[in-house]
């Protein structure tokens, strides 16, 4: 039985100036390398840098995605154990509204109709196309917009409503605030899934317009989930290491995130096996077009092996056991390496590609890093602003006492 | 009372000695002084999991994880197995082993006969269903379920176990046990009471209506073997139970059915234009059909060579396929024929004697257009005896009109003495 006594507001107490000015500098590099980003991008070919954007740009709008889910999902369950989590988990789901202006960018190469990236916005391949006309109706400019204007119109609210009601309830104290959150995170989810699901097929399936995976949508989220989980466990150790969150966060809440990041791993694997056999088993060129490139040569097979053992079999190893889920440390070299692994998984999902632009386009290029510390940096930015703002903790949610005295059987 | 109690129950054996707490608290504090004053078989029972207990008990972690990783990992390899003996090897491979046991390298869609994908979702399967197992099983054996009787149910105060009362109980066994001293040091620990616990010394039954049961369902679970080995002792004109079908019955359409599904109304698909089967591109008039130009083929087409194996050959072809009506001699007295003069078959029409003058003078050519399409009432045997067979049968039938028409000449002018 652990002491009540905890000094809740110490620690939770908002970030000081030093982190302001660490997020800052943050911003600072992100902005600099994107724009060195962009540079490389003025001489190698606009659709390369458009797809590293792309690619990056998803990573962390997974992150952000996974951290909303986890939220309504603590919610519609009225979980008790991750009450001390939560906050944190509403700081990275916060920077949806910030991501939301980060998307913009990826409008140019659609309303530009850059050759390279999404071939169904070029009339010209449309027209001799039978089966881009036949997709015409969805797979549209116009149309996509509108899409991805719902998907972040949808996002940024429940992002802004959870992280809103939650501080609010800081102050006031309110249970009905918990009463509220649970009332909209039940039809939220089931709308988080529906755009989630949209979006991965409008903005990464559709860079192979004649290719379909119904599962598509599902094998995203699974790998969002992994990254979040794993980000997760990374800030509340960094957070822990500052002095907060000392007694109101330990080993059994660790343990429980770790769980979570392991069922996750097994569901991405799952998920992604799944589709894979299907598609192996039934031999039609318009489903096994899409692993061609990622088995066509000697790269991308070492990175989808990289996947198989590092994605799926080391973790599934690692984190089996109860012990390395109650160590922080332990915990948080997983979290680091699923991380890297989860930012792989995209780079396979987005980076390959077939037909007449595959020539001249080597698998990695600087701008993949460069953007991947370009709009890192941005999202530290969005994910510190509110943290020196708001507390750390839901310090008044009814369901607090349950988290701080919460133990593994 | 005591002395009398005791001499109507001649075996009163004390099991040990059993405290009752009235909160969690209360039990884990005690424990963890029974801990301390070093007994070790003793332990305690609560209405839900309580915190803390393992480590006021000085319970060590339990080893069911690792039964489970080891039932895991050999479901893992077991399916893995079981898929590499059933569709990667053969009777080839290990002729020793029984036909039933033997693997069966069948190729299905053209994939490799032992192909890791294929195999994931059995491996898959058969690690959580041993590791499932393992858990449940584990679990009941570790904790030494079930059992049918303890002597503590005998106790009516420990019946409140289930709802708000906290028990710690000591075993007689255990060596530090002392029927007074320990009660005395459970009382000090805050113990609201202690008894002891008992029993008439008899060892648990299993309950009647347990065996019952079980008796009848293993005397009925005898009935399905008896049925299979019934049917398998003894013979039936009636089909056989399909339990599986096997495809053996199925919907389908025959080649000269309608089927609406086709705008042509045919069930039977005609070649798309311009296509021929494989193998049935039959440009070689003079082997297919035995003409040559406009006219019967007088020679045996190059394919063939006429030599004593092909007349063999043909000599056996001719046997299963000739001979049945036009006689082995070819005099148009086969067995059909016999038994259709027998029976007084009407309008029966005696086969052809293969030594007819006309059939004599037949070139080869046509007596090959003859077995491949037929004639008269003859049927065509072009889907049963393939081209070259054909040509031998020919060659035969050559053969065997040469030996009812043969002059002095034919014969070798070394042997002709032989004849005279």
């Amino acid at each position: 039985m652990r002491s009540t006594a905890i000094d809740i507001d110490n620690e939770s107490r908002p970030l000081e100036r030093g982190a302001a000015r660490r997020a800052g500098a943050a911003a600072l590099v992100g902005l600099a390398a994107t724009g060195l980003a962009i540079g490389l991008g003025a001489g190698s070919g606009w659709d390369v840098f458009f797809r590293s954007y792309l690619l990056n740009y998803t990573y962390f709008l997974s992150l952000a995605l996974g951290g909303l889910c986890f939220v309504m999902l603590q919610h519609v369950v009225r979980a008790g154990w991750s009450v001390s989590v939560r906050r944190v988990a509403e700081f990275v789901a916060a920077t949806l509204p910030w991501l939301t202006l980060l998307f913009l960018p990826l409008l140019v190469p659609v309303v530009g109709r850059l050759p390279g990236v999404y071939e169904w916005t070029d009339p010209a391949v449309v027209q001799g196309d039978p089966r881009l006309q036949a997709k015409a109706a969805y797979l549209n400019v116009p149309f996509f917009a509108v899409r991805c204007a719902v998907y972040f119109g949808v996002w940024s609210w429940l992002a802004w409503f959870c992280l809103r009601e939650s501080r609010t309830q800081d102050i006031s104290g309110d249970p009905r605030h918990t009463q509220r959150l649970e009332r909209v995170s039940a039809p939220g989810l089931l709308a988080l899934a529906l755009t989630v699901t949209f979006f991965a097929i409008d903005t990464l399936m559709s860079l192979h317009p004649h290719w379909y995976s119904t599962i598509w949508g599902v094998y995203f989220f699974a790998g969002s989930a992994v990254g979040f989980y794993a980000l997760l466990v990374l800030m509340l150790a960094i957070l822990r290491r500052s002095g907060r969150m000392r007694h109101a966060v330990g080993a059994e809440h660790f343990h429980d995130l770790g769980k979570l990041a392991f069922g996750f791993v097994v569901f991405w694997a799952y998920i992604a096996f799944s589709q894979y056999l299907l598609i192996w088993y039934a031999n039609l060129p318009e489903e096994t077009i899409w692993y061609r490139p990622r088995q066509g040569d000697r790269w991308w097979v070492g990175v989808s092996l990289l996947l198989v053992f590092g994605h799926f079999l080391l973790p599934l190893m690692a984190l089996m056991s109860r012990f390395p889920k109650r160590r922080p440390r332990l915990l948080v070299a997983a979290a680091v390496w699923l991380l890297l692994m989860h930012w792989l998984d995209l780079y396979y999902i987005v980076k390959p590609r077939a037909g007449p632009h595959h020539d001249h386009a080597p698998p990695l290029h600087a701008t993949d890093l460069l953007l991947l510390v370009g709009l890192g940096g941005l999202f530290v930015a969005a994910l510190v602003r509110p943290m020196r703002r708001w507390h750390l903790l839901p310090r008044r949610d009814p369901r607090l006492p349950e988290a701080l005295s919460y133990e593994n059987v | 009372m005591t002395a009398q109690a005791t001499s109507s129950t001649p075996v009163r054996k004390l099991h040990g000695l059993i405290a009752e707490f009235t909160s969690p608290g209360a039990l884990v504090t005690a424990a963890e002084q029974v801990r301390d004053a070093g007994f070790t078989r003793w332990d305690t029972h609560t209405p839900f999991p309580v915190h803390g207990i393992d480590a006021a008990m000085d319970i060590r972690r339990t080893r069911l994880p690792w039964l489970v990783l080891a039932a895991g990992t050999a479901g893992c390899l077991l399916g893995l197995l079981m898929q590499w003996w059933m569709n990667a090897t053969s009777a080839a491979d290990f002729p020793t082993v029984p036909t039933f046991l033997q693997g069966y390298d069948y190729l299905i869609s053209g994939k490799p006969i032992f192909s890791l994908p294929a195999n994931i979702p059995v491996i898959f399967e058969l690690t959580v269903l041993l590791a499932a197992l393992v858990t449940v099983i584990g679990m009941l054996a570790l904790n030494n379920l079930p059992r049918f009787h303890d002597a503590l149910f005998r106790l009516p105060r420990f019946r409140r176990v289930t709802t708000d009362r906290f028990f710690l109980r000591v075993d007689a066994d255990d060596p530090r046990f002392d029927a007074e001293g320990t009660a005395v040091f459970l009382r000090g620990l805050g113990a609201v009471a202690v008894e002891p616990v008992e029993s008439d010394g008899q060892p648990a039954h299993w309950p009647r209506w347990l065996v019952t049961a079980l008796v009848v369902l293993a005397a009925l679970a005898l009935f399905p073997p008896l049925v299979v080995a019934k049917a398998r002792l003894s013979k039936s004109p009636k089909p056989r139970i399909a339990l599986i079908q096997d495809m053996d019955n199925q919907e389908r359409y025959k080649a000269q059915q309608s089927n609406p599904v086709f705008a042509d109304g045919r069930a039977g698909r005609q070649p798309p234009a311009g296509t021929m089967a494989r193998g049935q591109l039959h440009t070689d008039a003079h082997y297919y059909v035995g003409r040559v130009g406009d006219d019967w083929a007088l020679t045996f087409p190059p394919q063939v060579t006429v030599d004593q194996a092909f007349l063999r050959r043909g000599q056996e072809r001719f046997g299963v396929y000739c001979a049945p009506c036009h006689g082995l001699g070819g005099a148009g007295d086969g067995l059909v024929h016999q038994r259709a003069v027998q029976r007084d078959t009407p309008g029966w029409v005696q086969p052809s004697s293969l030594h007819d003058q006309l059939i004599r003078s037949r070139p080869v050519g046509h007596l090959f257009n003859t077995i491949t399409n037929g004639i008269r009432s003859m049927p065509p045997y072009s889907d049963q005896i393939p081209p070259a067979d054909r040509w031998a049968i020919v060659a035969y039938v050559r053969a065997l009109q040469l030996s009812q028409d043969a002059r002095l000449e034919d014969v070798p002018p070394e042997r002709q003495p032989e004849l005279r």
